[in-house]
């Protein structure tokens, strides 16, 4: 009774193999007809005033078609003088360069427009667009739209954002040399010499020092004005004496500040949460990529001091600043 | 019959196999007695050491000795004990410690893994001298 069944395996095991191994037919896939268009953003990490947000905007139609005749971005808030769209279609070639071939005319800003005019035969393209922030952006979204319009009169466009922008400043690469330009101030995110800071001492917060000394290891040190005990052989100029809370980091490369590898970025919520309770007024023994948190003594600011570099010969620090307004 | 006899009698037998103990926190009590510290660190706010040099553990008078570098925040350390295996600390260390006060040394709790012994020890923080 059972057996009688057996015979069918054979048969579907033909009846699997035969569909099993049916051939596909196929078919070249067809190119998208009419003018198509695709944007990508490179840039990462927190969009900060004065900084650029780039994008790469793509648009091709098929050559019998016709061909490109602009290309434009709008931005919900128009960009700062140096805002540009790029007039290079870039490749890259065997040697992983990238190399530009000039397909139209320098971009125009008009507003919140810039645009570009091509003056080549093009049918596709891709146009980097840097987009840079304006103080008028700082703390709000911007959106923007990206457009292109070909010869036979078809029209693209790609929406890009909301970004928000930042609330944060930013300084790079401020040299700090002991007994010359010592006096930082986080209000201006700059570095003074004594008479400077003299004639700006409620705007002083911290003091660069270097110091050698035979069994301790302080050699390079940012203490705040009322931290005298760290400021050895230090005359402060009248009127400094600020004490400034903060506290020691290590290897939190912020990659704004270090531009190394590491892909670390400090945003303004960093800032919110950072706990200066029992917080000291001196850090001493840093290194290239430690770091400080800062809080102001009037807790209007809090910063972040990158060290990019230290050098003992010339009792120098090279820092980089982000600063967030907290009241 | 006898099949199900065995199941139903290995059944019980795991059913009723007695769990492993464990403590308040949920950790395995074992019966290991040990109890003793056998390194201990500093770090400070960067997570960096701010020993000089290593800890002197005495795990009969109970005490670790540690200087620590001139200029070391000390309300703002990270402890790190290694204990024996199986061992726990009280109270545990959840975040910075402020070692600040130098005059009453903060002192942690060993208890084994039994959790039959019970040994505290005091943690004396010297700083570096400034020459």
């Amino acid at each position: 009774m059972q057996r009688k069944y057996f015979g069918l395996i054979p048969l579907i095991l033909v009846i699997i193999v035969f569909f099993s191994c049916k051939n596909e037919e196929y078919s070249v896939p067809l190119g998208k007809t009419g003018l198509n268009n695709d944007c990508i953003k490179r840039t990462l990490g927190p969009n900060i005033v004065g900084n650029n947000i780039e994008f790469a905007y793509a648009m091709a139609i098929p050559a019998l078609e016709g061909k490109i005749v602009s290309a434009q971005v709008v931005a919900s808030i128009a960009g700062a003088p140096a805002t540009y769209l790029e007039n290079r279609s870039f490749y890259t070639n065997a040697s992983g360069v990238d190399v530009g071939i000039t397909v139209g005319s320098p971009s125009v800003n008009t507003d919140n427009k810039t645009m570009v005019t091509f003056t080549k035969d093009t049918c596709a393209s891709t146009l980097r667009y840097f987009y840079s922030i304006p103080e008028a952006a700082r703390g709000q979204s911007v959106t923007f739209t990206f457009s292109a319009i070909s010869s036979n009169g078809q029209t693209v466009s790609y929406e890009m954002g909301p970004y928000a922008i930042v609330k944060m400043d930013m300084k790079l690469d401020l040299v700090a040399t002991d007994n010359k330009a010592c006096y930082i101030s986080i209000a201006d995110m700059a570095i003074y010499d004594a008479a400077t800071a003299a004639a700006n001492a409620d705007k002083i917060d911290l003091v660069y020092l270097y110091r050698a000394i035979t069994g301790l290891t302080f050699n390079h040190a940012l203490a705040s004005p009322a931290a005298t005990e760290y400021l050895p052989g230090i005359t402060l100029p009248a009127g400094v004496s600020k004490s400034t809370k903060m506290s020691k980091t290590w290897a939190l490369n912020d990659f704004n500040l270090a531009r190394l590898q590491y892909g670390i970025y400090i945003d303004d919520a960093d800032f919110k949460v950072i706990d200066f309770t029992n917080a000291p007024n001196f850090v001493i023994n840093l290194k290239a990529q430690a770091g400080a948190w800062v809080e102001t003594a009037d807790g209007k600011y809090r910063a972040y001091i990158y060290i990019n570099s230290v050098n003992n010969a010339t009792s120098s620090m090279t820092v980089s600043i982000k600063r967030y307004l907290m009241k | 019959m006898t099949i199900i006899s065995l199941i139903l009698i290995t059944l019980v037998w795991v059913r009723c196999a007695k769990d492993f103990p464990v403590d308040e926190d949920g950790l395995l009590i074992t019966s290991r007695a040990q109890c003793y510290v056998s390194n201990f660190e500093l770090l400070g706010a960067d997570f960096q050491t701010v020993r000089t040099a290593a800890a002197v553990i005495d795990t009969t008078a109970l005490t670790i000795n540690t200087i620590v570098l001139y200029g070391t925040d000390l309300k703002n350390l990270y402890p790190q004990f290694s204990l024996v295996t199986d061992a726990k600390l009280d109270p545990k260390i959840t975040g910075k410690v402020d070692f600040s006060d130098l005059t009453n040394p903060k002192k942690y709790t060993v208890i084994s893994g039994n959790r039959q012994v019970k040994k505290t020890y005091t943690v004396y923080i010297t700083v570096q001298p400034k020459p």
